[in-house]
């Protein structure tokens, strides 16, 4: 309703004041807390909010909510006249069929312009395609299955990495610390969590490391919410990899890694992980800076981009995530952000909530600067399955407690070094 | 094999074993007098977890110490979900025979309240104790022992120990027992079975509470960490024989021995899916379980 009502104000001048009345009182229906005389678009973002992953869905829901902030307080929508943008959200349990209704509630109940979500690949796969056939455009946030941007759909959109970059970047860093170094491990062991994300990434470096000459000597998924990973472990310590692959969530990668630590695994070329559990500010919290020392981070999101950007947006945003969530905008934050105005940038170039206008102004996204690429990406520009070909990710290592950028070697600071092979755990400190 | 791997693999099983035996021992008890199936037995832990976080994170009490809070703290609280929320059920039956399907369903909806509630309470953030001193694995020849996962496994089996000798040589004990065995004659007896009941509720998940305590140094508290052991426990009581204390260590040890040495031949999550089908096949030989009496 509130669709047709704002193309109606916006065309026809005239009408304004009946239009703005009317849409007062259709309205003060549907919301009191956006009953004011500007549109409202609505947009959905199915999250996890509850379940294994619930700790990333809410950090994404306040980078998506302040994001909304910003984009009303400065105006909203100007090519609509000012419109309002409001966000609601689904929570999909970490669980793909719960994820795929709550996009159908978004859908049909809520009206959404727009979805966005929903970082756990595996529910983001089937809700997609929900959100395709009844052609209403989703804006990927977090997911990275490769898949889900290679089913020639129309309406789905990736701003992130595929994982298949992912597993790329990982094992560019390895050749690059190896050239710089002279030392090059020989095999790669991968560990990971048994759904889509952690077997999509194990398929990926696999593809890789054989085409780079590395040879992988153990390839180990564990279904989500382990209690142990001395069995795990144990296979790690029998085949002897060199360097180790690593996708898990928090809870099973806090696990993994104290483990790791208790059992004084060395792994002469370090814990190679790719993001999920380590790139969450709770796990840093929760577990000893002993246990992650040395570790590699792979992320889309570079860690220190507070420290780079000059966007007041972003900083805003990052002090607002330290007040609401008690710590700096994380990975997740940032892409709750990035995904909210990719979907506001297509609708100024729309001019309409119409989900297929809509659909073709984000097919049309090229975005250079602005608070969108606050996950640290130079541009965000479609290719016509949907995939952000610039996305990149940011590899660091946690060097004396602190995670330094290493890879791409651009975005090395000066003066950081990479410890490159890692330390045993008799050779660290307090260990 | 590699003997060292095996041998390895063995030490790990049973540590982790012990552990599972440890915390089923509150349902198995639980079940073997109330005949109550417990599905908020994950919840409990779950809360004895955070209660010992707090503890360490709030008033800065060492994991290990800060049993001597949960522990009575879980008593209360399963005497409060005894006498409050079962209790009334029990009443309601007339024979005081409790309909197995319906004290299922009613556990279900507290395990699904205690892990809503502390989602809502704490939020979903993975939390974990820290130790402030660094406890040195124990090396068993080449193999590193973690002292906290000894200290769990070993504690398990004290409180076994310690739980059938009570059971046996004390007044309570005796009218726990009585209980199990024929609650109206028991009643008859002048034996007070609905504060039995909530005794044995209150101890089963006083013994969560200790494992709360004892566990917290390795396992991060989250709202859904209670599932996973939760589930882990049902498989370990019915196979070690519902009702039975030693069965519970038992049916823990073979689980996690046998998972720990079969995934070192398959991936992890095929040896679990062994460990359910030997856990069909030994309940074909023996209906009662390992320990169980039919």
């Amino acid at each position: 309703m509130s669709n047709h009502r704002s193309q109606r104000t916006t065309a026809n001048k005239s009408n304004l004041l009946t239009g703005a009345l009317t849409f007062g009182a259709l309205t003060f229906y549907a919301s009191f807390a956006f009953a004011q005389a500007a549109p409202t678009v609505t947009i959905g973002c199915v999250l996890p909010l509850s379940g294994g992953s619930a700790s990333v869905g809410s950090q994404t829901k306040v980078g998506a909510e302040i994001a909304v902030d910003q984009i009303n307080r400065e105006g909203g929508i100007k090519s609509m006249g000012g419109a309002k943008l409001n966000v609601v959200f689904g929570d999909s349990q970490s669980k793909a069929d719960i994820g795929v209704t709550e996009t159908e509630r978004l859908v049909t109940r809520e009206n959404v312009a727009a979805l966005c979500g929903a970082f756990n690949s595996a529910v983001t796969f089937p809700a997609t395609e929900v959100a395709e056939r009844y052609k209403t455009p989703w804006v990927v946030v977090g997911a990275v299955k490769d898949e889900i941007t290679e089913r020639n759909f129309k309406y789905v959109f990736r701003i992130n990495n595929k994982a298949n970059y992912d597993a790329r970047e990982q094992v560019d860093a390895i050749d690059l610390l190896s050239k710089e170094t002279g030392k090059k491990p020989k095999t790669l062991g991968v560990i990971y969590e048994g759904t889509d994300w952690g077997r999509s990434h194990a398929a990926n470096i696999k593809k890789f490391a054989s085409e780079r000459g590395y040879s992988v000597v153990l390839d180990e998924a564990a279904p989500p919410n382990q209690v142990d990973f001395s069995n795990q472990l144990l296979k790690v310590r029998s085949t002897k990899p060199e360097a180790l692959i690593v996708a898990f969530y928090t809870p099973d990668h806090l696990i993994l890694s104290r483990q790791l630590m208790e059992q004084r695994l060395d792994v002469p070329f370090g814990i190679h992980s790719v993001g999920g559990g380590t790139e969450d500010p709770a796990f840093y919290k929760a577990v000893p800076p002993r246990a992650v020392g040395y570790y590699f981070v792979q992320e889309d999101f570079q860690i220190d981009i507070t420290e780079v950007t000059k966007d007041p947006m972003i900083l805003e945003a990052d002090k607002r995530s330290k007040e609401v969530l008690g710590y700096p905008m994380s990975a997740y934050t940032a892409q709750g952000l990035s995904g909210v105005y990719v979907i506001k940038d297509a609708l100024e170039r729309a001019g309409s909530a119409d989900r297929t206008k809509l659909r073709d102004a984000l097919a049309a996204t090229d975005i250079k600067s602005g608070p969108a690429l606050a996950t640290g990406y130079q541009q965000i520009k479609f290719d016509e399955q949907g995939q952000n070909t610039h996305a990149h990710g940011a590899i660091s290592q946690n060097i004396e407690g602190k995670r330094r950028t290493v890879w791409p070697a651009e975005n090395r600071a000066p003066g950081v070094k990479p410890s490159w092979p890692v330390p045993t755990w008799s050779e660290r400190p307090n260990s | 094999m590699d003997p060292f791997i095996l041998s390895f693999a063995v030490v790990n099983g049973l540590l982790q074993g012990g552990i599972y035996g440890g915390i089923a021992l509150g349902l198995s008890l639980i079940f073997g007098v109330l005949r109550v199936v417990n599905f908020a037995h994950g919840s409990f832990l779950m809360l004895s977890l955070y209660l010992s976080f707090w503890c360490w994170n709030l008033l800065g009490i060492d994991p290990y110490l800060s049993a001597i809070v949960t522990v009575p703290a879980m008593f209360a609280l399963g005497y409060f979900v005894q006498s409050v929320i079962i209790s009334p059920l029990i009443r309601r039956e007339r024979a005081l025979v409790v309909e197995p399907l319906s004290a299922l369903l009613l556990t279900c909806g507290v395990f699904l309240v205690l892990d809503n509630v502390a989602l809502m309470a704490f939020g979903p953030d993975v939390r974990s104790v820290q130790l402030s001193y660094y406890l040195p694995s124990l090396m068993l020849g080449p193999i590193p022992v973690n002292i906290p996962r000894l200290i769990a496994a070993l504690a398990a089996i004290l409180v076994a120990v310690g739980v059938s000798f009570w059971l046996r040589h004390s007044h309570a004990g005796r009218a726990i027992r009585a209980t199990a065995q024929n609650r109206d004659a028991a009643a008859m007896s002048g034996i007070d079975v609905p504060k039995v009941y909530a005794v044995t509720f209150g101890l089963g998940c006083a013994i969560l509470g200790l494992f709360g305590a004892l566990i917290s140094p390795f396992i991060p508290a989250t709202p859904t960490i209670g599932l996973a052991f939760g589930i882990k426990s049902f498989i370990v009581v019915v196979l070690g024989g519902m009702g039975s204390i030693p069965g519970s260590i038992i049916g823990g040890l073979v689980i996690g021995v046998f998972e720990a040495v079969a995934s070192q031949f398959v991936t992890a999550t095929s040896a679990a899916i062994f460990s359910l089908g030997l856990f069909i096949l030994v309940l074909l030989v023996r209906p009662a379980g390992i320990m169980g009496k039919a």
